[in-house]
Protein backbone atom coordinates (compact mmCIF):
# COMPACT_ATOMS: atom_id res chain seq x y z
CA UNK A 1 0.00 0.00 0.00
CA UNK A 2 1.28 3.48 -0.88
CA UNK A 3 2.22 5.69 2.33
CA UNK A 4 0.18 8.91 2.42
CA UNK A 5 2.53 10.72 4.63
CA UNK A 6 6.09 9.97 4.75
CA UNK A 7 7.18 10.00 8.63
CA UNK A 8 9.39 13.00 7.43
CA UNK A 9 6.35 14.81 6.72
CA UNK A 10 4.70 13.60 9.98
CA UNK A 11 7.27 14.80 12.35
CA UNK A 12 6.98 18.02 10.35
CA UNK A 13 3.32 18.34 10.50
CA UNK A 14 3.36 17.62 14.46
CA UNK A 15 6.04 20.47 14.91
CA UNK A 16 3.91 22.62 12.50
CA UNK A 17 0.85 21.90 14.58
CA UNK A 18 2.47 22.78 17.51
CA UNK A 19 4.21 26.10 16.97
CA UNK A 20 0.90 27.21 15.36
CA UNK A 21 -0.93 26.58 18.71
CA UNK A 22 1.98 28.47 20.41
CA UNK A 23 1.60 31.12 18.17
CA UNK A 24 -1.94 30.89 18.87
CA UNK A 25 -2.05 30.82 22.19
CA UNK A 26 1.23 33.23 22.96
CA UNK A 27 0.14 36.49 21.49
CA UNK A 28 -3.51 35.81 22.93
CA UNK A 29 -1.80 36.03 26.33
CA UNK A 30 0.41 38.92 24.75
CA UNK A 31 -2.44 41.14 23.93
CA UNK A 32 -4.23 40.83 26.66
CA UNK A 33 -1.62 41.82 28.67
CA UNK A 34 -0.19 44.57 26.69
CA UNK A 35 -1.27 47.90 26.21
CA UNK A 36 0.34 48.63 23.17
CA UNK A 37 0.40 45.98 20.15
CA UNK A 38 3.85 45.26 19.31
CA UNK A 39 5.71 47.45 16.70
CA UNK A 40 5.33 45.32 13.84
CA UNK A 41 1.49 44.79 13.87
CA UNK A 42 1.43 48.42 14.99
CA UNK A 43 2.87 49.34 11.58
CA UNK A 44 0.75 47.17 9.49
CA UNK A 45 -2.09 48.05 10.96
CA UNK A 46 -1.85 51.63 10.70
CA UNK A 47 -0.83 51.00 6.96
CA UNK A 48 -3.65 48.86 6.53
CA UNK A 49 -6.28 51.16 8.52
CA UNK A 50 -5.72 54.02 5.96
CA UNK A 51 -6.04 52.16 2.85
CA UNK A 52 -8.71 50.25 4.36
CA UNK A 53 -11.00 53.98 4.95
CA UNK A 54 -9.97 54.73 1.45
CA UNK A 55 -12.23 52.15 0.57
CA UNK A 56 -14.50 52.16 3.02
CA UNK A 57 -15.95 55.45 1.50
CA UNK A 58 -18.16 54.73 -1.68
CA UNK A 59 -19.86 51.53 0.33
CA UNK A 60 -20.29 53.51 3.64
CA UNK A 61 -22.42 55.93 1.45
CA UNK A 62 -23.83 53.62 -0.46
CA UNK A 63 -24.74 52.13 2.96
CA UNK A 64 -25.83 55.47 4.20
CA UNK A 65 -28.11 55.92 1.29
CA UNK A 66 -29.75 52.13 1.48
CA UNK A 67 -30.42 52.91 4.90
CA UNK A 68 -32.31 56.09 4.19
CA UNK A 69 -33.88 54.46 1.47
CA UNK A 70 -35.08 51.78 3.84
CA UNK A 71 -35.96 54.33 7.09
CA UNK A 72 -37.89 56.31 4.60
CA UNK A 73 -40.02 52.90 3.99
CA UNK A 74 -41.21 52.86 7.60
CA UNK A 75 -41.38 56.96 8.27
CA UNK A 76 -45.07 56.92 8.77
CA UNK A 77 -45.55 54.44 11.32
CA UNK A 78 -42.80 55.57 13.32
CA UNK A 79 -43.65 59.51 12.88
CA UNK A 80 -47.01 58.49 14.83
CA UNK A 81 -45.50 56.63 17.39
CA UNK A 82 -42.79 59.02 17.95
CA UNK A 83 -45.28 61.96 18.13
CA UNK A 84 -46.83 60.31 21.14
CA UNK A 85 -43.53 59.78 22.81
CA UNK A 86 -41.73 63.16 22.29
CA UNK A 87 -44.43 65.43 25.07
CA UNK A 88 -43.56 63.15 27.63
CA UNK A 89 -39.39 63.61 26.86
CA UNK A 90 -39.94 67.74 26.39
CA UNK A 91 -40.70 67.37 30.09
CA UNK A 92 -38.34 64.81 30.94
CA UNK A 93 -35.54 67.38 29.52
CA UNK A 94 -36.50 70.53 31.46
CA UNK A 95 -36.47 68.06 34.34
CA UNK A 96 -33.20 66.74 33.39
CA UNK A 97 -31.95 70.71 32.80
CA UNK A 98 -32.54 71.50 36.51
CA UNK A 99 -31.60 68.64 38.06
CA UNK A 100 -28.69 68.75 36.01
CA UNK A 101 -28.03 72.69 37.57
CA UNK A 102 -28.78 71.86 40.82
CA UNK A 103 -26.05 68.92 40.27
CA UNK A 104 -23.64 71.48 39.33
CA UNK A 105 -24.37 73.73 42.28
CA UNK A 106 -23.86 71.47 44.57
CA UNK A 107 -21.13 70.19 43.21
CA UNK A 108 -19.18 73.16 43.63
CA UNK A 109 -20.41 73.96 47.01
CA UNK A 110 -19.04 70.32 47.86
CA UNK A 111 -16.02 71.44 45.96
CA UNK A 112 -15.68 68.48 44.10
CA UNK A 113 -14.05 68.69 40.54
CA UNK A 114 -14.47 65.55 38.71
CA UNK A 115 -17.21 62.34 39.22
CA UNK A 116 -17.41 59.19 37.62
CA UNK A 117 -20.41 60.49 35.59
CA UNK A 118 -18.05 62.72 33.68
CA UNK A 119 -16.91 62.03 30.81
CA UNK A 120 -15.95 63.57 27.38
CA UNK A 121 -16.54 61.43 23.96
CA UNK A 122 -14.36 61.04 21.24
CA UNK A 123 -16.28 60.16 17.63
CA UNK A 124 -15.22 57.75 15.06
CA UNK A 125 -16.28 56.46 12.16
CA UNK A 126 -15.95 52.30 11.60
CA UNK A 127 -13.67 51.75 8.90
CA UNK A 128 -13.99 47.57 9.01
CA UNK A 129 -15.45 44.80 11.42
CA UNK A 130 -13.85 41.10 11.62
CA UNK A 131 -14.69 39.05 9.18
CA UNK A 132 -13.98 36.35 11.55
CA UNK A 133 -15.30 33.53 13.06
CA UNK A 134 -15.15 34.69 17.03
CA UNK A 135 -13.52 38.15 17.23
CA UNK A 136 -16.77 40.48 17.24
CA UNK A 137 -14.48 43.24 16.61
CA UNK A 138 -14.92 46.91 14.80
CA UNK A 139 -11.85 48.79 13.62
CA UNK A 140 -12.49 52.72 14.37
CA UNK A 141 -10.40 55.74 12.61
CA UNK A 142 -9.50 56.95 15.85
CA UNK A 143 -6.69 55.84 18.01
CA UNK A 144 -3.46 56.50 20.35
CA UNK A 145 -3.08 59.96 18.67
CA UNK A 146 -7.03 61.39 19.42
CA UNK A 147 -6.63 59.65 23.26
CA UNK A 148 -7.73 56.71 22.57
CA UNK A 149 -6.45 53.99 25.35
CA UNK A 150 -7.06 50.48 25.93
CA UNK A 151 -10.06 49.47 28.05
CA UNK A 152 -12.35 52.46 27.50
CA UNK A 153 -16.13 52.03 26.88
CA UNK A 154 -17.42 52.39 23.01
CA UNK A 155 -20.92 53.49 22.74
CA UNK A 156 -23.38 53.34 19.59
CA UNK A 157 -27.05 54.86 19.05
CA UNK A 158 -28.40 53.59 22.53
CA UNK A 159 -25.59 52.62 25.03
CA UNK A 160 -22.14 50.57 25.60
CA UNK A 161 -20.96 48.92 22.71
CA UNK A 162 -18.19 47.44 23.85
CA UNK A 163 -14.51 48.28 24.93
CA UNK A 164 -11.47 49.14 23.11
CA UNK A 165 -8.75 46.63 23.16
CA UNK A 166 -6.07 47.32 20.83
CA UNK A 167 -4.84 50.84 20.22
CA UNK A 168 -2.46 51.74 17.16
CA UNK A 169 -1.51 55.12 16.08
CA UNK A 170 -4.46 56.19 14.21
CA UNK A 171 -6.82 53.59 14.55
CA UNK A 172 -8.22 51.08 17.19
CA UNK A 173 -9.64 47.83 17.43
CA UNK A 174 -13.08 47.69 19.63
CA UNK A 175 -14.16 44.00 21.12
CA UNK A 176 -18.07 44.14 20.64
CA UNK A 177 -19.99 43.07 23.96
CA UNK A 178 -21.39 40.11 21.64
CA UNK A 179 -17.75 38.69 21.81
CA UNK A 180 -17.35 34.85 22.87
CA UNK A 181 -13.69 35.46 24.27
CA UNK A 182 -13.66 34.37 28.03
CA UNK A 183 -12.75 38.21 29.69
CA UNK A 184 -13.51 40.61 26.97
CA UNK A 185 -16.47 42.11 28.36
CA UNK A 186 -16.37 41.87 31.92
CA UNK A 187 -18.05 45.91 32.00
CA UNK A 188 -19.12 46.92 35.92
CA UNK A 189 -22.62 47.23 36.02
CA UNK A 190 -25.70 48.72 38.01
CA UNK A 191 -29.01 47.23 38.08
CA UNK A 192 -31.42 50.07 38.68
CA UNK A 193 -34.01 48.39 40.40
CA UNK A 194 -37.37 48.88 42.00
CA UNK A 195 -35.96 49.08 45.31
CA UNK A 196 -32.08 49.91 45.15
CA UNK A 197 -29.28 49.85 42.89
CA UNK A 198 -27.45 45.92 42.32
CA UNK A 199 -23.86 46.30 41.51
CA UNK A 200 -21.74 43.26 39.66
CA UNK A 201 -19.83 42.80 36.30
CA UNK A 202 -20.91 40.91 33.37
CA UNK A 203 -19.62 37.99 33.72
CA UNK A 204 -20.39 35.72 30.39
CA UNK A 205 -21.88 36.19 26.72
CA UNK A 206 -24.52 33.33 26.21
CA UNK A 207 -23.74 33.37 22.63
CA UNK A 208 -27.09 30.84 21.95
CA UNK A 209 -28.87 33.15 23.76
CA UNK A 210 -27.36 36.23 22.08
CA UNK A 211 -27.53 37.97 26.05
CA UNK A 212 -25.41 38.96 28.33
CA UNK A 213 -24.68 37.27 31.93
CA UNK A 214 -24.61 38.47 34.93
CA UNK A 215 -23.85 35.90 37.97
CA UNK A 216 -23.68 35.34 41.56
CA UNK A 217 -25.65 37.44 42.70
CA UNK A 218 -27.39 37.46 46.73
CA UNK A 219 -30.64 35.72 46.50
CA UNK A 220 -31.90 38.81 48.54
CA UNK A 221 -31.25 41.52 45.44
CA UNK A 222 -34.31 42.73 44.30
CA UNK A 223 -33.87 42.35 40.73
CA UNK A 224 -37.11 41.69 37.86
CA UNK A 225 -37.73 41.44 33.89
CA UNK A 226 -37.40 44.50 32.74
CA UNK A 227 -34.66 46.18 35.14
CA UNK A 228 -32.13 48.71 33.51
CA UNK A 229 -28.81 47.78 33.73
CA UNK A 230 -26.18 50.55 33.61
CA UNK A 231 -22.24 50.91 33.63
CA UNK A 232 -21.30 51.31 37.46
CA UNK A 233 -18.43 53.00 36.75
CA UNK A 234 -16.76 51.18 39.25
CA UNK A 235 -12.93 50.15 38.07
CA UNK A 236 -10.95 50.58 34.96
CA UNK A 237 -11.97 53.55 32.25
CA UNK A 238 -15.65 53.12 31.67
CA UNK A 239 -17.86 55.81 33.63
CA UNK A 240 -21.07 55.07 35.14
CA UNK A 241 -24.25 55.71 33.63
CA UNK A 242 -23.79 54.31 30.41
CA UNK A 243 -26.68 52.37 29.68
CA UNK A 244 -26.03 48.70 28.50
CA UNK A 245 -29.45 46.91 28.27
CA UNK A 246 -32.54 45.54 29.98
CA UNK A 247 -32.94 42.87 31.93
CA UNK A 248 -34.21 39.65 29.88
CA UNK A 249 -34.92 36.65 32.37
CA UNK A 250 -34.19 36.26 36.15
CA UNK A 251 -32.84 32.78 36.90
CA UNK A 252 -31.40 30.91 39.96
CA UNK A 253 -27.65 29.15 39.50
CA UNK A 254 -27.62 25.09 39.58
CA UNK A 255 -27.76 24.76 43.14
CA UNK A 256 -30.38 27.75 43.87
CA UNK A 257 -27.97 29.68 46.18
CA UNK A 258 -27.53 32.88 44.05
CA UNK A 259 -28.96 34.73 41.01
CA UNK A 260 -28.06 34.77 37.51
CA UNK A 261 -29.47 37.29 35.31
CA UNK A 262 -29.86 37.67 31.30
CA UNK A 263 -29.25 41.06 29.59
CA UNK A 264 -30.62 42.31 26.53
CA UNK A 265 -28.33 44.64 25.13
CA UNK A 266 -29.66 47.92 24.10
CA UNK A 267 -27.64 48.80 21.64
CA UNK A 268 -28.02 46.90 17.67
CA UNK A 269 -24.87 44.98 17.15
CA UNK A 270 -25.61 44.44 13.53
CA UNK A 271 -24.68 47.90 11.83
CA UNK A 272 -22.50 50.27 13.71
CA UNK A 273 -21.51 52.84 11.66
CA UNK A 274 -20.14 55.79 13.77
CA UNK A 275 -19.08 55.16 17.67
CA UNK A 276 -18.26 57.46 20.81
CA UNK A 277 -15.45 56.88 22.85
CA UNK A 278 -16.44 57.64 26.36
CA UNK A 279 -13.15 59.55 27.92
CA UNK A 280 -13.65 59.30 31.97
CA UNK A 281 -12.79 62.59 32.93
CA UNK A 282 -11.62 61.30 36.42
CA UNK A 283 -8.62 59.68 34.95
CA UNK A 284 -7.51 62.31 32.82
CA UNK B 1 1.88 33.71 -22.17
CA UNK B 2 3.91 36.82 -23.20
CA UNK B 3 6.70 38.19 -20.42
CA UNK B 4 4.72 41.30 -20.08
CA UNK B 5 1.64 39.82 -19.30
CA UNK B 6 2.56 37.69 -16.76
CA UNK B 7 4.07 40.59 -15.03
CA UNK B 8 0.60 42.73 -15.41
CA UNK B 9 -0.95 39.45 -14.22
CA UNK B 10 1.52 38.77 -11.02
CA UNK B 11 1.00 42.91 -10.25
CA UNK B 12 -2.65 42.80 -10.63
CA UNK B 13 -3.47 39.32 -8.51
CA UNK B 14 -2.42 40.47 -5.54
CA UNK B 15 -3.66 43.79 -6.06
CA UNK B 16 -7.20 42.67 -5.93
CA UNK B 17 -6.81 40.49 -3.17
CA UNK B 18 -5.64 43.51 -0.99
CA UNK B 19 -8.71 45.15 -2.10
CA UNK B 20 -11.03 42.17 -1.62
CA UNK B 21 -9.11 41.70 1.82
CA UNK B 22 -10.35 44.99 2.80
CA UNK B 23 -13.46 44.54 1.10
CA UNK B 24 -14.28 41.23 3.43
CA UNK B 25 -14.19 43.85 6.52
CA UNK B 26 -15.64 47.02 4.69
CA UNK B 27 -18.96 44.70 3.89
CA UNK B 28 -19.19 43.06 7.56
CA UNK B 29 -19.61 46.34 8.88
CA UNK B 30 -21.53 47.85 6.25
CA UNK B 31 -24.41 45.43 4.83
CA UNK B 32 -26.64 45.26 8.41
CA UNK B 33 -27.88 41.79 7.23
CA UNK B 34 -24.59 39.84 7.97
CA UNK B 35 -24.59 39.73 11.28
CA UNK B 36 -28.28 40.38 12.55
CA UNK B 37 -28.34 38.70 15.56
CA UNK B 38 -28.60 35.50 16.01
CA UNK B 39 -27.01 34.79 11.78
CA UNK B 40 -23.11 35.46 12.12
CA UNK B 41 -22.64 35.49 8.05
CA UNK B 42 -18.55 36.31 7.32
CA UNK B 43 -18.15 37.64 3.81
CA UNK B 44 -15.13 35.27 2.61
CA UNK B 45 -13.80 36.88 -0.76
CA UNK B 46 -10.43 36.90 -0.12
CA UNK B 47 -10.91 33.30 0.44
CA UNK B 48 -13.17 33.31 -2.90
CA UNK B 49 -10.42 34.76 -4.99
CA UNK B 50 -7.89 32.21 -4.11
CA UNK B 51 -10.68 29.70 -4.66
CA UNK B 52 -10.76 30.80 -8.49
CA UNK B 53 -6.90 30.88 -8.69
CA UNK B 54 -6.91 27.43 -8.27
CA UNK B 55 -10.04 26.75 -10.05
CA UNK B 56 -8.85 28.57 -13.19
CA UNK B 57 -5.51 26.71 -12.90
CA UNK B 58 -3.19 30.06 -12.49
CA UNK B 59 -1.82 29.03 -9.00
CA UNK B 60 1.49 27.51 -10.37
CA UNK B 61 1.76 30.72 -12.15
CA UNK B 62 2.35 32.80 -9.25
CA UNK B 63 4.07 32.53 -5.87
CA UNK B 64 0.61 31.60 -4.66
CA UNK B 65 1.38 30.23 -0.86
CA UNK B 66 3.38 33.34 -0.52
CA UNK B 67 0.65 35.32 -1.22
CA UNK B 68 -2.08 33.13 0.98
CA UNK B 69 0.67 33.30 3.86
CA UNK B 70 1.07 36.68 3.58
CA UNK B 71 -2.50 37.87 3.29
CA UNK B 72 -3.18 34.79 6.12
CA UNK B 73 -0.44 37.12 8.29
CA UNK B 74 -2.58 40.13 7.11
CA UNK B 75 -5.44 39.15 8.65
CA UNK B 76 -4.67 38.00 11.91
CA UNK B 77 -2.65 41.47 12.65
CA UNK B 78 -5.59 43.21 11.38
CA UNK B 79 -8.88 42.05 12.03
CA UNK B 80 -7.79 40.02 15.49
CA UNK B 81 -4.84 41.04 16.67
CA UNK B 82 -4.19 37.20 17.48
CA UNK B 83 -1.57 35.59 15.45
CA UNK B 84 -1.84 32.00 13.74
CA UNK B 85 -5.52 31.59 13.20
CA UNK B 86 -6.21 32.71 9.87
CA UNK B 87 -2.78 32.02 8.82
CA UNK B 88 -3.36 28.50 9.40
CA UNK B 89 -7.07 28.40 7.99
CA UNK B 90 -5.80 30.22 4.43
CA UNK B 91 -3.02 27.72 3.93
CA UNK B 92 -4.99 24.48 4.77
CA UNK B 93 -8.25 25.78 2.96
CA UNK B 94 -6.25 26.42 -0.45
CA UNK B 95 -4.03 23.82 0.00
CA UNK B 96 -7.04 21.35 0.28
CA UNK B 97 -8.58 22.85 -2.52
CA UNK B 98 -5.70 22.33 -4.88
CA UNK B 99 -5.31 18.72 -3.80
CA UNK B 100 -8.47 17.92 -4.72
CA UNK B 101 -9.10 20.32 -7.88
CA UNK B 102 -8.04 17.48 -10.15
CA UNK B 103 -11.52 15.85 -9.11
CA UNK B 104 -13.24 18.70 -10.27
CA UNK B 105 -13.92 20.18 -13.57
CA UNK B 106 -14.58 23.66 -14.87
CA UNK B 107 -18.16 23.91 -14.40
CA UNK B 108 -19.49 26.00 -12.06
CA UNK B 109 -21.66 23.69 -9.48
CA UNK B 110 -18.71 21.65 -9.24
CA UNK B 111 -16.05 24.73 -8.66
CA UNK B 112 -18.97 25.79 -6.08
CA UNK B 113 -18.54 22.22 -4.67
CA UNK B 114 -14.76 22.52 -4.12
CA UNK B 115 -15.49 26.08 -2.59
CA UNK B 116 -17.71 24.67 0.02
CA UNK B 117 -15.51 21.96 0.81
CA UNK B 118 -12.60 24.57 1.13
CA UNK B 119 -14.62 27.10 2.77
CA UNK B 120 -15.94 24.08 5.33
CA UNK B 121 -11.68 23.47 6.21
CA UNK B 122 -11.30 26.82 6.81
CA UNK B 123 -14.26 27.57 9.53
CA UNK B 124 -13.17 24.35 11.13
CA UNK B 125 -9.53 25.68 11.33
CA UNK B 126 -11.20 28.49 13.30
CA UNK B 127 -13.84 26.62 15.11
CA UNK B 128 -11.09 24.50 16.59
CA UNK B 129 -8.25 27.79 17.45
CA UNK B 130 -11.15 29.09 18.83
CA UNK B 131 -11.50 26.22 21.35
CA UNK B 132 -7.95 26.53 21.78
CA UNK B 133 -7.76 30.04 23.33
CA UNK B 134 -11.48 29.97 24.96
CA UNK B 135 -13.07 31.99 22.45
CA UNK B 136 -15.67 29.49 21.64
CA UNK B 137 -18.77 29.25 23.79
CA UNK B 138 -21.10 28.17 21.06
CA UNK B 139 -22.50 25.11 20.60
CA UNK B 140 -21.56 22.96 17.46
CA UNK B 141 -24.97 23.20 15.95
CA UNK B 142 -25.56 26.45 16.65
CA UNK B 143 -21.99 27.01 14.59
CA UNK B 144 -23.56 24.58 12.08
CA UNK B 145 -26.94 26.50 11.83
CA UNK B 146 -26.15 30.62 12.44
CA UNK B 147 -22.49 30.45 11.66
CA UNK B 148 -21.69 27.68 9.13
CA UNK B 149 -24.76 28.00 6.53
CA UNK B 150 -25.54 31.37 6.51
CA UNK B 151 -22.04 32.35 5.60
CA UNK B 152 -21.46 29.45 2.88
CA UNK B 153 -24.68 30.74 1.80
CA UNK B 154 -23.24 34.14 0.98
CA UNK B 155 -20.32 33.25 -0.29
CA UNK B 156 -21.31 30.34 -2.77
CA UNK B 157 -23.97 33.37 -3.89
CA UNK B 158 -21.31 35.61 -4.36
CA UNK B 159 -18.90 33.41 -5.80
CA UNK B 160 -21.74 32.41 -8.48
CA UNK B 161 -21.90 35.51 -9.54
CA UNK B 162 -18.43 36.48 -10.04
CA UNK B 163 -17.47 33.07 -11.45
CA UNK B 164 -17.79 33.95 -15.04
CA UNK B 165 -16.36 37.24 -14.89
CA UNK B 166 -13.48 36.06 -12.80
CA UNK B 167 -12.78 33.19 -15.67
CA UNK B 168 -12.90 35.44 -18.45
CA UNK B 169 -10.48 38.04 -16.49
CA UNK B 170 -8.07 34.91 -15.93
CA UNK B 171 -8.36 33.83 -18.91
CA UNK B 172 -7.22 37.18 -20.37
CA UNK B 173 -4.58 38.08 -17.75
CA UNK B 174 -2.92 34.26 -17.29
Amino acid sequence: MRKIFSSRTVVLLMVGFLMVAGLIAGSNWWAKKTNNPPFFQRVVNDLTGGVAKIISIPTNAVGTRANSLANLLNTFSENKALKAKVDGYAQNKVKLQTVEDENRSLKKQLELKKTMTDYDTISAVTISRSPTTWNSQLVIDKGAKSGVKKGMAVMGDSGIIGMVTEVNTVNSKVTLISDTSEDTNRIAITVKGGSGDTNGIVTDYDADKKLLVMSSIANSANINKGDTVVTSGLGGLVPSGLLVGKIADVTTDSYGLSKKIYIEPSSDLSKIATVLVAKKEMDA
Amino acid sequence: MAGWQLIRFQFIFPLILLVLFLMDGNLAASLGFLMKEPIHAMPMMTFTWLFYAIQFGVEKKLPYYTYVVLFGILFDVFYTGILGTYTLAFLVGTFAMEKLRPYFDERMMSGLLLLLIGLMIYLFVTYVAGQLIGAANLSLLAFIVYLFMPTALFNLVVAAIFYYPAWGLFQRLG
